[in-house]
């Protein structure tokens, strides 16, 4: 194989790779805080994209794409939390076993809630926001500008959370509720406040997504459903609950399917992810960083 | 002065009675034993105080401020901390970190003069502990006793600690390790003037550490008194240490 043209298509796959990890670090992020599944993370990225399209059309410009991002981060992260606190929050009280499986079946309520919703308030089409940069080239590998953008904004987003996460004090006790919940209970931490923050984040991350994708996926009511799917291959791909593991499941997903692409047919390209998800699950149940056993 | 009171505490768990309406009380600076056995409701009783179990009646009390609605979280702000039978580690954590938890989480203050008191702390308890040459490491490659001493460490870290919960801190830990343990309690009731309830079948133990000794069985308190005391009555032995075993506790 020619060299320069195998290391455009390693090159192209880690680019997809990188524009699926934001969502899937932030499905993650929500489940090993919560120990929930939230069905409705395509719905916050989907919103990120209409808030960025809003926000570029009639208050920032185009050349101002890149302030929407932390603003569209900002809103949802903000909204988040107060979903959090008001919807999923109950389904916290008390002492039932099932109480994570509960939030799990709100957050497919939300989902069906916040994709009609859309589709009242700005019609079932789709719009398409003004490109962030001209088409350019990454070494050998031509790219598209706003693939370009997406990925750069990724990179920076995901270095501001692994900062975060590893270096303060929130990012800190976070780590502590995720790897035992019981326990920063009673180093006294208060859980139920660093639910709604975790939550917060992490459909602040995939607002990220939504609105630094937003010209390449367009926006529309269901925008947030393949990167959803997306996400959620990555994640049971990289073991559920691991921030390494999705990013490096990411990659793998994005190479699988670059690969695949050229060397068997693009029109197969949705099917080379789940045939890498059945072999990572064949040989490793957990995913590949993915934990054997709950830690109460 | 009394530090923790209990009144007339119960739980349920569907139609099992866990806790049966016990009452007692510790003195500032007491270190006292809660013995019992097996599902006698010693572990309940500590969910309750430790605020991970909400009772169906009574009341508990703190320097007289009521804990019931307070969450785990609040009552370690008040000074109340408690360890577990099975260890509750940070286990990504380094052994480290696990330190700077509570102490950060309970800090009254957050200025950089704070944080390095606090880093001071954590080294000087990590000596104490002899965890010290495996500060660098994540808290799941101890040993079960090394993670018992990193709970125990993690507990005195909170500011204004008051009173210290344990269960069962002796089960399946070697013997230089339980030594450590007795000694840091004996420490840091001597000096900081903490006071401990301490969940135990380790008799030994209990009695070098505890003046007084509260029975738990089937959910109700059936004695108190010293070590000696409550080896005697009969009601302990009948009910908790058998005939024989009464008289080898003696």
């Amino acid at each position: 194989m020619d060299l320069t043209l195998g290391t455009q298509y390693v090159l192209a796959g880690v680019v997809i790779g990188l524009l699926y990890a934001l969502m899937a670090v932030g499905i993650t992020f929500i489940h090993s805080m919560m120990k929930m599944v939230n069905w409705s993370m395509g719905e916050y990225y989907m919103m990120g994209s209409y808030l960025q399209f809003a926000l570029i059309t009639y208050l920032l410009g185009p050349r101002l794409w890149f302030l929407g991002v932390p603003m569209a981060f900002a809103v949802l992260f903000v909204v988040g939390i107060y979903i959090q606190k008001l919807v999923l929050r109950p389904m916290f009280v008390g002492e039932s076993a099932r109480r994570d499986d509960f939030a799990t079946v709100v957050t497919i309520a939300m989902m069906v809630m916040f994709r009609n919703l859309a589709v009242v308030l700005g019609g079932p089409y789709q719009y398409s926001v003004p490109d962030y940069f001209p088409p350019t080239s990454l070494g050998p590998l031509p790219i598209s500008g706003n693939r370009l953008m997406a990925m750069a904004g990724t990179v920076l987003i995901l270095s501001g959370f692994y900062l975060f996460i590893k270096y303060t004090w929130f990012g800190t006790a976070l780590r502590g509720m995720a790897q035992n919940r019981v326990g920063i209970q009673t180093a006294g931490v208060d859980v139920k406040r660093l639910d709604s923050i975790a939550f917060g984040i992490g459909v602040g991350l995939a607002a990220a997504a939504g609105a630094l994708l937003a010209p390449v996926f367009l926006v529309w009511p269901e925008a947030g459903a393949v990167p959803t799917m997306k996400g959620f291959e990555i994640i049971v791909i990289g073991g559920l609950g691991s921030i390494p593991g999705s990013l490096v499941a990411a990659l793998l997903l994005g190479l699988v399917e670059s690969l695949g692409s050229v060397y068997v047919s693009a029109s197969y390209r949705d099917l080379f992810g789940f045939i890498l998800l059945i072999g990572v699950l064949l040989f490793r149940p957990t995913g590949l960083w993915g934990e054997r056993e709950r830690v109460a | 002065m009394n530090l923790l009171a209990v009144e007339n505490l119960s739980k349920r768990f569907g139609g099992l009675v866990a806790v049966n309406g016990i009452t007692f009380s510790l003195r500032a600076g007491e270190i006292r034993g809660l013995i019992g056995p097996n599902g006698s409701g010693k572990s309940t009783t500590m969910n309750m105080i430790g605020g991970l179990y909400r009772p169906n009646g009574g009341r508990m009390l703190l320097n007289g401020r009521p804990l019931n609605r307070l969450q785990p979280y609040q009552r370690a702000a008040l000074g109340l901390v408690r360890t577990f039978q099975i260890p509750k580690s940070f286990g990504d954590m380094t052994v480290r970190e696990n330190l700077f938890v509570p102490a950060l989480a309970t800090a009254r203050e957050r200025s950089p003069a704070a944080f390095r008191a606090i880093a001071e702390r954590v080294e000087s308890q990590l000596a104490f502990f002899q965890l010290d040459h495996v500060a660098h490491l994540p808290a799941r490659q101890l040993s079960g006793g090394q993670s018992m001493l990193l709970q125990i460490a993690r507990g005195l870290m909170v500011e204004q600690l008051s009173l210290f919960l344990m269960d069962e801190p002796f089960a399946g830990i070697n013997e230089v390790i339980k030594s450590t343990i007795i000694e840091s309690i004996l420490r840091m009731n001597r000096e900081r003037g903490i006071t401990f309830l301490i969940v135990s079948h380790e008799m030994p133990s209990v009695r070098r550490l505890c003046e007084r000794v509260s029975v738990m069985h089937e959910g109700k308190l059936v004695a108190e008194g010293t070590v000696d005391e409550i080896g005697n009555n009969p009601v302990v032995i009948e009910a908790y240490l058998g005939g024989a075993n009464g008289a080898a506790a003696r």
